[in-house]
């Protein structure tokens, strides 16, 4: 009778694992994307994505933002360099949208555009800025891992804004006008030289700054194309 | 005259860390003009510190190691006395926070000691669209009629930049109000007073981009609602829910705020913070009932570490309902108890109860002999057992244990089998199984029949002669008593040596157990070295040491003993020693090599074989088959065996392929094994099983 027992139980076993299973194979099917077929439902994986990429540019910020303060620390500038650095940033030849009206009336192609060239003009600052950080053996280890991710972060950023342009430009939410940043190197052509004399708390001022300009378009673009999930 | 401001005290601070600790970097830095990196003694002396430009890599690594040494060097420094300029920015803020006490201290004495020239207190956005900013006209009594002041600013957009005039003054609060028309986000601005005469009134540190100064507005509309009371109704949780602020363009998704709850008690003096987060809801866990507690909360922009101002308190409370738990409680209790009892009825109806008692209470193993009871050798009840084994014994006793361990077939009896088929005793189940263990003298005479249970796995015990008289039964019943010690004299030992003859020779039991079996000095449970194909078991010569020794004792005839050897030399002895130092124990090669020819061993190689006993019998140790039998000893003189130990370790093996086990501490007896050669060296060490493979070959 032992072995009987032990097979009841197991028997038990098995069929509690596959109810286990079953509910939650019937869960997943009932989370499907659009359960009916609302009007915006077809926008649904474009918030997603807006969300995925506008929590991005945000850890992105809050990381410029800590470097920025480590660097305070540091450097122990007088405040008065803030008036100073406007004029340092290579960024400052793009003209973006400087008050809430104004990024409200922009087109979206040319939001999302601004967006981009952002995001290709910081990619080889901050890629040198952390060669010459990981060079400094008086930063830590933590900063020097800050830096990296932060030149990470900006590619990945770049990328996902593409693809969220992309889908849009497929929803036809947006015009094709979006170059895909075809020419990035003509961007950086002319501004190539001005970030190498920057020192490096103005970069990471400029930095800092602009990652908050990009989280910000992202947000009003996406409250604009997409205002129905979560604005 | 300029003194060190405030905002240098962070470089004062590193200044002081740097004289002290590194010393001759001070050196490189001379006046307040150059670097401002000096000792504290410069800025005491006044001269004048104008903007400092800090490139001072190497700080930082000294900065990076003894950042703790900050607070140190706050108090050190509260304690000197120098003064500020009162244009302080509010910008710094965290500096403020760190060193609030002091500058406020400062200030205080600088306000008391030195006039305060006009200066910004604060500027502020409340919805990253518009700011205002409010000055302070200072100590300097003639310009305290407010239009004296006016209010400058610069926008540092553009290299050719310059200072206009504030767009809308609020002279009442002296507060400056800059409309969305004039606010740009992300460019710096900086803001002067002027005076009459155009005196200016700078502070280079009031520069600010206004996405750092916004302080949202607290959240409107608070009101919270029960979530769940706790079974014991003494806490509960509460959710708490608001509207974001209207100043604030949430929806546009402008500004992204977060929101952080503090509650405390009605009468407590600290907050209790939960973590900032950007959802308009929030849930308060563990209030206890029947307490108050005041709500508010304040507002953030998410990445921006200012917070705006609190909102109104709100108020929760919860009464105790204490009672409604109980039943709640009681009800638990019983739907379990039941439960728990209606699993076990189940249990038991649908198991067959024997089972069910095997599964839960597994019974104790005990050594299950059968036509014993365990219990009786417990006691120790010598008049019982005798009479069991005797009276209501034999032919009661088994039937009585077989009927308690009928259907048990994990219950492994020992038990006495019949001698082949050379037995032609007619069985007599009466016999008891115990009589037959110890091999005590039986009613009849010749093989016993083996029990009733041919499927037992246990030993069979090889047929015994049972000439034992009836005294040995109270030998066999004080033997069974296990741990008894020696002073019992009772010994049954040359019934395991007496022969497994089919003839009914009177063993040299008789002729020499006066006194009692050896038996009793040897445990209930022998060592079985081996089993042999016949049927014998070979039990370990400890048991036959100590026999071999009392016998010695008991005995001081010779005759015996020579009747022993006699015996000895016959086939029927089987006393299989396996070890001629009497270590009881030897590997299974021995065992093997034992079983393997006993028959061509027997004769003359003396070994003996405890017969039967039924005892579980496994092929034990193996011993050499040359080994001789240590035990018997030939001659009476032979000196009396140490007690063996049970286990021995075979040291190493020899050239012969025999084990070489431990020597004991006393030297065996070499003269009396004559015969029988000891060819099996101690060995020492273990057995691998590699060299298992090369005894065995």
């Amino acid at each position: 009778l032992k072995r009987e027992i032990k097979k009841i139980i197991s028997a038990v076993w098995v069929g509690i694992i596959c109810l286990v299973f079953s509910s939650r194979l019937s869960t997943m099917k009932a989370a499907s994307i659009c359960p009916n077929d609302q009007t915006g439902c077809h926008l649904l994986p474009l918030a997603n994505l807006f969300d995925r990429v506008i929590q991005h540019s945000a850890r992105m910020h809050g990381i410029s933002d800590d470097l920025h303060s480590e660097f305070e620390l540091y450097f122990l500038p007088s405040k008065n360099q803030i008036g100073r650095v406007s004029r340092n940033c290579h960024t400052s030849t793009i003209l973006t949208p400087n008050g809430k009206e104004n990024a409200q009336r922009i087109a979206r192609e040319e939001l999302a555009e601004i967006i981009l060239k952002l995001l290709v003009a910081w990619r080889d600052p901050l890629w040198h800025f952390h060669q010459s950080m990981s060079q400094h053996d008086e930063f830590t280890n933590f900063s020097s891992n800050k830096s990296l991710e932060m030149s990470d972060m900006v590619h990945e950023l770049r990328k996902g804004v593409l693809k969220v342009v992309e889908k849009m430009q497929m929803l036809g939410i947006i015009s094709n006008s979006v170059g895909d940043t075809g020419s990035p190197e003509a961007l950086l052509t002319s501004d190539s030289a001005e970030w190498r004399f920057m020192k490096d708390y103005d970069l990471l001022y400029c930095f800092r700054r602009d990652s908050n300009k990009i989280q910000n378009y992202l947000k009003i673009l996406k409250c604009r194309i997409v205002p129905k999930h979560g604005c | 005259m300029h003194l060190c401001t405030e905002a240098h005290l962070n470089y004062l601070y590193i200044d002081l860390y740097v004289h002290i600790k590194v010393r001759k970097h001070i050196t490189q830095f001379n006046s307040c003009e150059e670097t401002c990196l000096v000792g504290p003694e410069f800025c005491l002396r006044g001269k004048p510190s104008v903007s400092c430009s800090i490139e001072v890599p190497y700080i930082k690594s000294v900065m990076a190691v003894s950042l703790s040494y900050d607070l140190l060097l706050l108090l050190v420094i509260s304690s000197l006395d120098w003064s500020s300029t009162p244009g302080s920015a509010f910008l710094t803020d965290h500096n403020r926070m760190t060193s609030s006490g002091r500058s406020e201290k400062k200030q205080q004495k600088r306000e008391r000691a030195t006039p305060v020239e006009p200066h910004f207190t604060e500027c502020m956005s409340r919805d990253l669209e518009t700011f205002r900013c409010w000055w302070s006209p200072g100590t300097f009594h003639n310009l305290s009629s407010p239009e004296e002041l006016r209010v400058f600013y610069l926008k540092r957009n553009s290299p050719s930049s310059e200072w206009k005039e504030c767009p809308e003054y609020s002279h009442l609060n002296r507060e400056c109000f800059f409309d969305a028309n004039h606010t740009s986000i992300w460019i710096p601005y900086c803001l002067q007073l002027r005076g009459q005469n155009n005196i200016t009134y700078f502070n280079e540190d009031d520069c600010f981009s206004v996405e750092n100064i916004v302080r949202p507005d607290p959240p409107v509309s608070l009101n919270w609602t029960l979530l769940i009371v706790s079974p014991s109704g003494l806490s509960y949780d509460v959710m708490v829910s608001w509207e974001p602020p209207p100043s604030a363009d949430v929806s546009t998704g402008w500004m992204r705020i977060e929101y952080e709850i503090q509650y405390r008690e009605r009468n407590a003096t600290t907050w209790e913070a939960l973590e900032t987060q950007p959802h308009t809801q929030q849930t308060i866990y563990g209030l206890q009932a029947g307490t108050e507690y005041e709500v508010h909360i304040r507002t953030k922009m998410k990445g921006f570490p200012k917070f705006g101002d609190f909102s109104d308190s709100i108020f929760v409370k919860v009464t105790e309902i204490p009672l409604r738990e109980s039943a709640v409680l009681l009800t638990l209790v019983l739907t379990f108890g039941v439960a728990g009892i209606l699993i076990l009825i189940m249990l038991i109806v649908v198991s067959h109860q024997q089972r069910l008692m095997m599964i839960l209470l597994p019974p104790v193993p005990a050594p299950k002999i059968k036509g014993i009871d365990s219990e009786l050798l417990k006691k120790g009840k010598l008049e019982e057992l005798d009479f069991i084994l005797n009276g209501g014994g034999l032919g009661g006793l088994p039937t009585y244990i077989s009927d308690y361990y009928q259907d048990e077939p994990w219950v492994e009896f020992i038990e006495v089998d019949e001698e082949d088929a050379d037995c032609g005793e007619k069985e007599d189940q009466k016999s008891s199984d115990t009589q037959r263990l110890l091999g005590l003298p039986q009613r009849s005479v010749g093989c016993f029949s083996a029990d009733s249970h041919p499927d037992d796995d246990s030993g069979r015990a090889s047929c015994y002669d049972t000439d034992l008289s009836e005294q040995d039964t109270h030998l066999l019943a004080a033997s069974l008593l296990p741990g008894q010690p020696e002073d019992e004299e009772a010994f049954l030992h040359p019934d395991e040596k007496a022969p497994a003859s089919e003839t009914n020779k009177s063993p040299l039991i008789q002729t020499e157990s006066e006194g009692k079996p050896t038996w009793i000095n040897t445990d209930l449970y022998a060592q079985v070295s081996n089993v042999m194909p016949s049927g014998g078991v070979v039990l370990s010569p400890g048991q036959q040491l100590r026999i071999q020794e009392n016998t010695e004792k008991e005995s001081q005839k010779k005759g015996t003993l020579g009747e022993d050897t006699s015996k000895l030399n016959k086939p029927q002895f089987q006393l299989l020693v396996v070890d001629p130092d009497g270590s009881g124990y030897t590997s299974e090669i021995t065992a093997r090599q034992i079983s393997t020819p006993p028959s061509s061993l027997v004769p003359g190689e003396g070994y003996q074989t405890i017969y039967p006993q039924p005892m579980e019998t496994k092929p034990a140790a193996p011993s050499e088959p040359n080994q001789s039998p240590y035990i018997l000893p030939d001659s009476p003189q032979t000196r009396l065996f140490a007690p063996v130990a049970d286990y021995t370790v075979v040291q190493e093996l020899d050239t012969h392929q025999s084990l070489l086990l431990n020597l004991p501490t006393q030297q065996p007896p070499p003269p009396c094994l004559p015969q029988h050669p000891l060819k099996a060296p101690v060995a020492i060490g273990y057995v691998t099983p590699d060299l298992l493979g090369n005894l065995s070959s």
